[in-house]
């Protein structure tokens, strides 16, 4: 008897072990989301209560693209439709045509961007699951770069060999490694100790020594990015605007620069720096005024401050250099100048660009944002557009314009619409932008032709390391996929950008941009059409060749929610959705 | 009659005067060993620290001193007395990365170290005394559900047991603590169960059950007290993993969280400072050695001074 209440036992605890080994899917995520009730202030928790307005009935979207191999369309423009393609047609095999919906003056910085890479009609077939790309799809993308993934070993490196047929210029070295490590004084060992070649963002602090040593070399990136404090304006008590705005105005913004960030960073006046033409028309942000700050907030019916969480991640970035300590400075200064007590959280870097981009963190978060490419449109249209939900519900105030801007080429003639927008912004305060931050990237000082991208979009196969054969990169953080058509993350980016092209490419350290897998592109007059002329002979890694069908069948994969292929890592096709807009409407 | 009187009370007297309780002859025992003597000084200035932060700190451990002094961020100590300027503020430990004093996040550190390691010990002892005790002296089937699960907690790493734990529950310092005590109840479970198993069979205690003493007066009134004193040891010893590992979670960013001035914490967001400002590592890890290593001196000294056989060293 006992002896079978023992067996018994034994049985239920290992099913029960199993069970629990097998359920968990995410360990890494610091998100309570079954005991919110054990421990209320300590988690954030997946689904935070919120506003019915919040929540409201998903109705799926109705597809309306038509494809077949050569040609990729829609039957009209608006109607429900807000995006810009009209058609991507294949005109004969090495000759494009993109038809707009509406004139598109940054359509070459868009269009180079590494999201929009063309991979081979084939593979795109052959790498589509059920609910996302195989793994074959997410970890050895084919394109036709100047680097071919050998081998992702998870958790520790990505190995790259030179593509032995490649168009362009053959790469310096043979094999190029990825490696990546968040702790920027690990990442200055490794590169003192000469087991790699160079290594993003070096700590603020260490740029003394890095200059100081030399056998080391340091290459200053501009600071074309912003930091900035998000909030979601469906939950209280941000949804008041009188809130938001003596946030604005109770952050000492200058404070946090001086201390926390290195040289070449400057207080935001405004959300695009402005490098950027059209960035900065319309009015400074606000002044540093606690008095004025508080008046709002009691006016908002928060005399005596409140309570909140302040979300962030623990990655550095060149936006946010020393994350935790510029957390803990906003925390105190919230409490000194506001009496707002906002209680930190930290998230797993994945899960809190998830939640934030979905609009369901319901305090305040630190977030930022990197120029992918150098237009305004960048910047505005992927955080402010009628689409975006991480700050809530953009009012029309603010997309109206963006909208219209987007639309216009001349810069002059778009300055009237981004100052509405500006001010908009500034009015409205859906985030409170604080800092374009300076970085840099360190070198070994044999590194020739040391790269720091101001789009933080290095390509190795012009950075000769020393002679040596292979090129050792160490970045902040592990790429999540390498199927960048359907990946923001910029770790993630830059080792699609070794492996894959797209139509156009930015000029190697600089923002320019200049044909790639196109000779060129021409628009016609209204900038509704163009017209790309496909460079001929350039072959995938493969070995299938590169055509019109491949253009087409990328832009099917991206664009067409109807379409089988239509399967990334997140299935958010963020790039394609904000830049371009997805080819659907709205259903119901 | 009267010879024989004198003789018994002078063998009373005699036996009496030399009569010393068990607690005496520890102390004393204690006080003979260097090293105890110098873990409970270390222990007692940390106490005193602890009750007294509030007053002995030169400022708020969380006022942030950017435009009230003139101090720069991660500052290294300046003391007057070893030649620091005297028109320069004085920071004995320097100022930290987000412009605070370091000396005073420090002295609060103390106290929050202490709580964590005593607290988390006494709720492993209660529990762990429970259910060790009832599976002692009960046996059978509650000793097998009770050991078994005991043993599949040993099983794992206590720190990585615990890191699922916070996970689970969400980083904070209470959870960490809660983890921390969850994962250190099955040593007191087994100390305690081992003691019980010994002391049941002893002579008095089968004495009190033929006096019809009750379940629960023989094993709280009768074989506990007995058993209490390698409960002591570990307990001692054990408040110097619990603090170790409260410092690891919170290092890892899973136990306090900023701005608290918790060692481990503050340790942890300096890390990447280790060459440009290292008083903001080294000074919270040697707080942190400092106090495991008195714990240890002193648990070390009293299992010594309680070990019987060790009665003659003495």
């Amino acid at each position: 008897m006992n002896k079978k209440l023992f067996a018994l036992l034994s049985v239920i605890m290992i099913a029960s072990m199993a069970l629990a080994a097998c359920g968990g899917q995410k360990t890494e995520v610091p998100a309570a989301t079954d005991e919110p009730t054990t421990a209320p202030t300590d988690a954030p928790t997946a689904e935070p209560t919120a506003p019915p307005t919040a929540e409201p009935t998903p109705i799926p979207d109705v597809p309306i693209a038509t494809y077949d191999g050569t040609s990729l369309s829609v039957a009209e423009c608006g109607n429900g439709y807000t995006g810009f393609i009209k058609s991507v047609v294949a005109q004969d095999a090495n000759t494009v045509v993109f038809t707009l919906c509406k004139s598109d003056p940054a359509f070459l910085s868009k269009i180079a961007f590494s999201p929009f890479s063309i991979y081979p009609q084939e593979w795109i077939e052959s790498t589509a699951g059920d609910e996302t790309r195989t793994s074959e799809g997410l970890e050895h993308p084919v394109g036709t770069g100047p680097y071919m993934v050998s081998e992702w070993k998870r958790g520790e490196s990505v190995t790259f060999t030179a593509n032995p047929d490649y168009w362009g210029e053959a790469p310096a070295a043979e094999t190029l490694v990825f490696r990546w490590s968040s702790e920027s004084a690990a990442r200055l060992l490794e590169l003192q100790a000469g087991t790699i070649d160079g290594f993003d963002n070096p700590g603020p602090d260490d740029f003394a020594t890095i200059q100081a040593d030399s056998t080391l070399q340091l290459s200053l990136r501009p600071a074309l990015n912003v930091f900035y404090i998000g909030m979601t304006n469906t939950f209280a008590p941000f949804d008041n605007v009188k809130v938001r705005q003596a946030i604005a105005q109770g952050i000492d913004r200058q404070r946090i620069v001086d201390t926390f960030y290195p040289v070449g960073s400057e207080v935001a006046s405004h959300f695009t720096p402005c490098s950027i033409p059209n960035a900065c028309d319309g009015d400074a942000w606000y002044d540093f005024d606690p008095a004025a700050a508080k008046a709002l907030l009691a006016e908002a019916g928060f005399p005596d401050g409140f309570a909140t969480k302040l979300y962030f991640r623990d990655v550095v970035r060149g936006y946010l250099p020393q994350v935790s300590s510029v957390a803990q400075d906003i925390q105190s200064q919230l409490k000194e100048n506001l009496n707002i007590d906002a209680e930190i959280v930290v998230m797993e870097s994945g899960a809190f660009i998830e939640e934030s981009g979905a609009g369901r963190l319901d305090g305040l978060y630190l977030l930022g944002w990197g120029a992918d490419y150098p237009h305004i449109t960048n910047f505005l249209d992927y955080h402010f557009g009628q689409a975006t939900q991480q700050f809530g519900a953009i009012p029309a105030a603010i997309y109206e314009p963006i909208a219209l801007g987007a639309t216009i080429a001349d810069p002059a003639e778009a300055a009237p619409v981004y100052t509405e927008a500006n001010n908009a912004i500034r009015e409205l305060v859906p985030m409170i932008p604080i800092a374009h931050g300076g970085s840099a990237v360190a070198y070994r000082a044999d590194v020739v032709n040391p790269q720091a991208s101001p789009l933080t979009s290095e390509s190795f196969f012009a950075t000769d390391p020393g002679g040596r054969d292979v090129f050792v990169w160490m970045q902040n953080a592990e790429p999540i996929s390498m199927f960048c058509a359907d990946e923001t993350d910029g770790e993630s980016l830059r080792a699609c950008e070794q492996v894959t092209e797209a139509l156009y490419s930015y000029e190697i350290n600089g923002t320019a941009t200049h044909p790639a897998l196109a000779e060129s592109c021409t628009p016609n007059e209204d900038l509704t059409v163009w017209t790309c002329a496909l460079r001929q002979g350039v072959t995938f890694h493969d070995g299938s060749t590169f055509d019109a069908a491949d253009v087409v069948a990328t832009f099917n994969m991206g664009l067409n929610i109807g379409s089988p292929f239509h399967v990334g890592n997140t299935n958010l096709w963020e790039y394609y959705d904000y830049l371009w807009g997805l080819m659907k409407k709205p259903g119901g | 009659m009267d010879q024989e009187n004198k003789l018994q009370t002078l063998d009373a007297e005699g036996l009496s005067l030399k009569s010393v309780s068990l607690w005496q002859v520890t102390w004393r025992r204690l006080f003979r060993r260097r090293s105890a003597v110098i873990g409970m000084v270390i222990l007692g200035v940390m106490v005193l620290i602890a009750l007294t932060a509030q007053w002995i700190a030169p400022y708020d451990p969380l006022k942030v001193l950017i435009g009230v002094e003139d101090v720069k961020r991660r500052e290294p100590p300046c003391i007057h007395l070893l030649g620091c300027p005297a028109d320069k503020p004085q920071h004995i430990a320097g100022i930290d990365g987000n412009v605070r004093d370091e000396f005073s996040r420090l002295l609060y550190g103390t106290r929050l170290s202490l709580m964590v390691g005593f607290s988390t010990v006494t709720f492993a002892i209660i529990i762990g005394t429970v259910l060790g005790a009832l599976s002692g002296y009960f046996g059978g089937w509650i000793d097998n559900i009770i050991m078994r699960t005991m043993d599949v907690l040993l099983a794992f790493p206590s720190l990585l047991l615990a890191i699922a734990i916070v996970t689970v529950l969400g980083p904070g310092l209470i959870n960490a603590l809660l983890a921390i005590g969850i994962v250190s109840i099955p040593s007191y479970a087994r100390v305690v169960r081992a003691s019980v198993l010994s002391v049941r069979e002893m002579d008095y205690v089968s004495a009190t059950r033929a006096l019809g003493g009750s379940n629960m007066q023989i094993l709280f009134r009768r074989i506990l007290p007995n058993a209490l004193t390698p409960l002591i040891v570990q307990g001692t010893l054990g408040i110097a993993t619990a603090i170790l590992d409260a410092a690891a979670l919170s290092f890892l960013g899973l136990g306090a969280q900023p701005p608290t001035p918790e060692w481990g914490s503050m340790l942890g967001s300096e890390r990447n400072q280790v060459f440009t400002a290292p008083h903001l590592v080294f000074l919270p890890g040697f707080a942190i050695m400092l106090t495991v290593l008195a714990f240890n001196l002193l648990g070390d000294g009293l299992r010594d001074a309680l070990d019987p056989r060790l009665a003659h060293v003495s």
